[in-house]
């Protein structure tokens, strides 16, 4: 199977890092993005297989990136899943039915990661 | 892991800079929902961070902040001074605690539980202006969070999640339906959208730029000093060489390294806004502290300068500004009785013109006090009373850049921090800057400072004294004079002072052989005089020879030679040899009366320079053997004439002088004329008009502080002092100035004398 590749989509950098860190252990090519708009642009030529896409970032937000994700005419949407924390619960729905497909809470650890990816067939 | 935490410490702390500067924006008006969405946001990144880090004190912390904002989001609480008080203490605390995290590299121990409970407080406190149904739903939200023994921060929920319960678990607790429907729900979703819309109009920043460690640029901007320096190696080897086959590559190659070295200096550029991001926090905490009301208007916050300098006057900017808040602008109960508007205005201004920056820093406030400053000066010892009474208030005020000065009668804790305007001066000296003050009593303060766009690539004259070749800043240099006997400016040498007779004004000089003991100087042969502006003081350095001016890479000067004050550095010349680059500030020093007053400035000195504290005094001997003095400003030139050419007109003496007639005057009725040989003048200028003052010989130059130790005994004395350890009598020019004037011109309509002066 050729490696998957995930972008990681958060404004800060050491966040990034760590989440990055935990897909490449995973055997991911990853990439990054600090706003929704970069994670657009990578979108677009990249073809990334799933979008770890934080909520709260400077120039567009993860809702706004997401909605415009999906209304993008890509040859394969990515999965997206939607990074939130504990404070943003209520979101959640609003993310799913924007059209996230899992959602995480932040702080995660790597078990919880690859649950979540086991629960979307892409551990 | 360690590079991680770097990375974490940058980010976050220019996060919290730009809360504190949102913080104070939203304060003023906290109906603007963009602010504080970015202000939440950046709360809630910090915090999310410190998650993924494993940092749990800074979490909750940052936690707690989040919360209290997100009531200010929700409308649930009103932002009051003291909520956003609270929250810039909470982002201190934050500070203080990655200032540590950043020393030992773990975050230190420690209980934030006070400020955490009174985040808390703030964030469950009885809401004003929500209604109670609304109140009692804030309070549903706000209790499971925050009134349950601890808190269930993230870090806490990730270790439960991960070590003990499994996945199914991590899934569960935050199923859609946990987010019960709460009325206040609504609002924030408002807000967010709101906050998102206008995001979505910010321009698009982020994507068009990289960060970059400072270390890269250093060493590309070190790379490129050395392409700069190899072009001018080459273009010397074409200059030699017969053939033109290398000329039009070289001259790409020069074109292409003149751009690089553009782009890179241009790369280490950043906006001066950066300097002041700190100050609307620090003007805002002032009025809270003080009761003031200070608007802090920026201007030209986008100019941009080298990020060195920039890092140079970062602190002198930040103390002046407060020092305008502090001392400058009155209270409001002041500014009303006074007529003002309550709210004083602080004008912080930045541009470039001509290679320098520009800065200004202008209150609307009291302005400077003369006469505390006239007490204060005299209570710390730094002038006699004599002194003081002689000096012009401008003057006077000049006394806030001498070392240990404050006037403000209770140092506050805002200002009183141990640095004072010596120091501003020393810093913005230091960098090749000036700086420039005017008050007005009544109407406020304002310094102008002149600062150079970058250190590190200057464009100096390359210069020989005694065989060695030197470098010198072309910033200084104002002109270069030929000195010899081919040309009409000849280096006067009155025992060891040298003095050099340039047009309207007698230019103190050092000899850069003297000075670097490279030899005796070669008074005999033609010299070059490099006149140099150092601040608002003119000087002039002899030299042997001069070549060319030359783009030069400014390196540190050797460990060895630091504390020698005529070197700034050296470079490396085209033809490979390291030379030294001259320190125009230590060679003005040398010159003596480094901040003398001595320029167009002072335009209420009189032509006698009367309320010179310290001056330059020319030492002469006049019918009679003690020593007299004059101020050497006062002097045009000093001549000496063939005692044949002087002319008897009506029983008075006069020469030919520059094609006019001169009087000439005696200093008193003892003096005669020198019957043969040269007679010795000191030449004065009255309105264009040129007056002699006959003397029997010119003794010395000496730098002096002028202290009348006796009254004048007689009409063309300002008095007796002190000078060089003898008693003086210093000559009144003025008083020869008008009684030539009564005697020989009769043009009444001329001006009064005291606007006439040194003009020609």
């Amino acid at each position: 199977m050729a490696d998957r590749t995930c972008l990681v989509v958060d404004d800060s950098a050491p966040i990034r890092r760590v989440v990055s860190g935990m897909f490449l252990d995973l055997g991911y090519a990853v990439a990054e993005a600090p706003t929704g708009k970069d994670a657009l642009d990578y979108c677009r030529a990249g073809q990334p297989d799933i979008v770890m896409l934080d909520w709260n970032m400077p120039v567009m937000d993860g809702i706004g990136c997401l909605t415009a994700l999906r209304s993008m005419p890509l040859p394969r949407q990515p999965v997206v899943v939607m990074c939130t924390t504990e404070s943003q619960i209520a979101r959640i729905q609003q993310a799913l039915s924007a059209g996230a497909d899992e959602y995480i809470i932040k702080p995660f650890g790597r078990d919880v990661l690859v649950d979540k990816l086991e629960q979307l067939g892409m551990a | 892991m360690d590079e991680l935490l770097n990375e974490f410490l940058t980010e976050t702390n220019e996060s919290l800079a730009t809360l504190d500067t949102e913080l104070v924006r939203f304060e003023r008006d906290s109906s603007d929902t963009r602010i504080l969405g970015n202000i939440f946001r950046l709360m809630h990144t910090i915090k999310g961070t410190c998650g993924f880090l494993g940092l749990p004190r800074l979490e909750s912390v940052a936690h707690a902040g989040e919360n209290v904002l997100g009531k200010f989001r929700d409308g649930d609480l009103p932002v009051t001074p003291d909520a956003v008080t609270l929250i810039l203490r909470c982002i201190d605390h934050i500070r203080l605690l990655l200032v540590e995290l950043g020393a030992a590299g773990r975050e230190p121990e420690g209980d934030d539980g006070p400020l955490i409970g009174e985040l808390n407080a703030m964030a469950s406190g009885e809401p004003v202006a929500v209604p109670p149904a609304d109140a009692a739903a804030a309070h549903a939200i706000a209790a499971p969070i925050f009134e349950e023994d601890g808190f269930p921060v993230a870090a806490e929920l990730l270790a439960e999640v991960a070590e003990a319960l499994g996945p199914q678990v991590a899934a569960q607790p935050v199923s859609p339906q946990r987010s019960q429907p709460q009325p206040a729900a609504e609002l924030p979703r408002q807000v967010a959208e709101a906050a998102r819309d206008n995001n979505a109009k910010e321009p698009d920043q982020a994507a068009s730029s990289i960060r970059v460690n400072v270390d890269v640029i250093e060493n590309l901007m070190t790379l490129i000093s050395e392409i700069v320096l190899t072009r001018n190696q080459l273009m010397q080897i074409q200059r030699n060489l017969k053939s033109d086959a290398f000329k039009v590559p070289l001259q790409r190659l020069s074109h292409i390294t003149s751009e690089l070295q553009d782009g890179v200096t241009r790369m280490r550029m950043q906006p001066i806004g950066n300097a002041w991001a700190k100050l609307p926090r620090i003007v805002r905490d002032l009025c809270v502290e003080s009761g003031k009301k200070i608007d802090l208007v920026q201007r030209g916050a986008d100019t941009e300068l080298d990020r060195q300098v920039l890092e140079m006057i970062k602190d002198p900017l930040t103390h002046m500004v407060r020092n305008s808040a502090d001392h400058g602008v009155e209270d409001p109960v002041t500014r009303r009785d006074a007529g003002k508007p309550e709210t004083g205005t602080i004008l912080l201004e930045a541009c470039h013109e001509g290679g320098h920056i520009f800065i200004r820093i202008a209150d609307d406030g009291r302005g400077l006090d003369a006469d505390r400053i006239r007490q204060k000066a005299l209570a710390n010892g730094l002038a006699t009373e004599a002194e003081i009474a002689a000096m012009s208030e401008k003057q006077v005020l000049q006394f806030i850049f001498q070392p240990g000065f404050s006037t403000a009668e209770k140092v506050t804790s805002v200002s009183g921090r141990g640095v004072g305007m010596d120091v501003v001066r020393t810093n913005i000296e230091r960098i090749g800057g000036a700086i420039e003050m005017d008050s007005r009593p009544g109407e406020g303060t304002t310094f102008l400072i002149k600062i150079p766009l970058t250190l590190a690539i200057v464009s100096a004259l390359i210069l020989e004294a005694g065989g060695e070749r030197f470098a010198l800043p072309q910033i200084n240099v104002v002109e270069l004079v030929r000195a010899g006997s081919r040309s009409g400016a000849r280096i006067e040498t009155i025992r060891d002072a040298a003095v050099l007779r340039l047009r309207e004004r007698l230019l103190p000089l050092v000899s850069l052989r003297t000075v670097l003991e490279l030899g005796p100087d070669e008074v005999d042969r033609d010299r070059f005089v490099l006149v140099m502006e150092v601040g608002a003081f003119k000087f002039g350095i002899i030299v042997d020879r001069v070549f060319d001016a030359e783009e030069i890479v400014v390196k540190p000067v050797a460990p060895i030679l630091r504390g020698n004050p005529f070197y700034a550095g050296n470079t490396i010349l085209g033809d490979g040899s390291v030379i030294m680059i001259l320190d125009p500030g230590g060679l003005s020093a040398l010159a003596g009366q480094a901040h003398s007053n001595n320029d167009g400035l002072q335009v209420a000195g009189s032509v006698a320079g009367r309320d010179e504290s310290e001056a330059s005094l020319l030492l002469f001997r006049a019918g009679g053997p003690e020593l007299k003095a004059v101020m050497l400003d006062a002097i045009l030139r000093i001549e000496e004439i063939d005692a044949g050419a002087i002319e008897q007109v009506g029983g008075r003496h006069v020469v030919q002088y520059r094609q006019k007639l001169m009087p000439l005057m005696m200093v008193n009725g003892d003096q005669r004329l020198v019957e043969t040989g040269r007679q010795p003048l000191l030449v004065f200028c009255d309105n264009g008009q040129p007056l002699g003052l006959v003397v029997d010989e010119v003794v010395d130059i000496v730098q002096n502080h002028i202290s009348l130790e006796l009254a004048p005994r007689q009409d063309g004395l300002l008095g007796s002092a002190i000078v060089a350890g003898k008693a003086t009598d210093l000559v009144d020019i003025r008083h020869y100035i008008e009684y030539g004037r009564d005697n020989w011109i009769r043009d009444e309509e001329r001006p009064r004398l005291a606007a006439g002066g040194r003009h020609g």
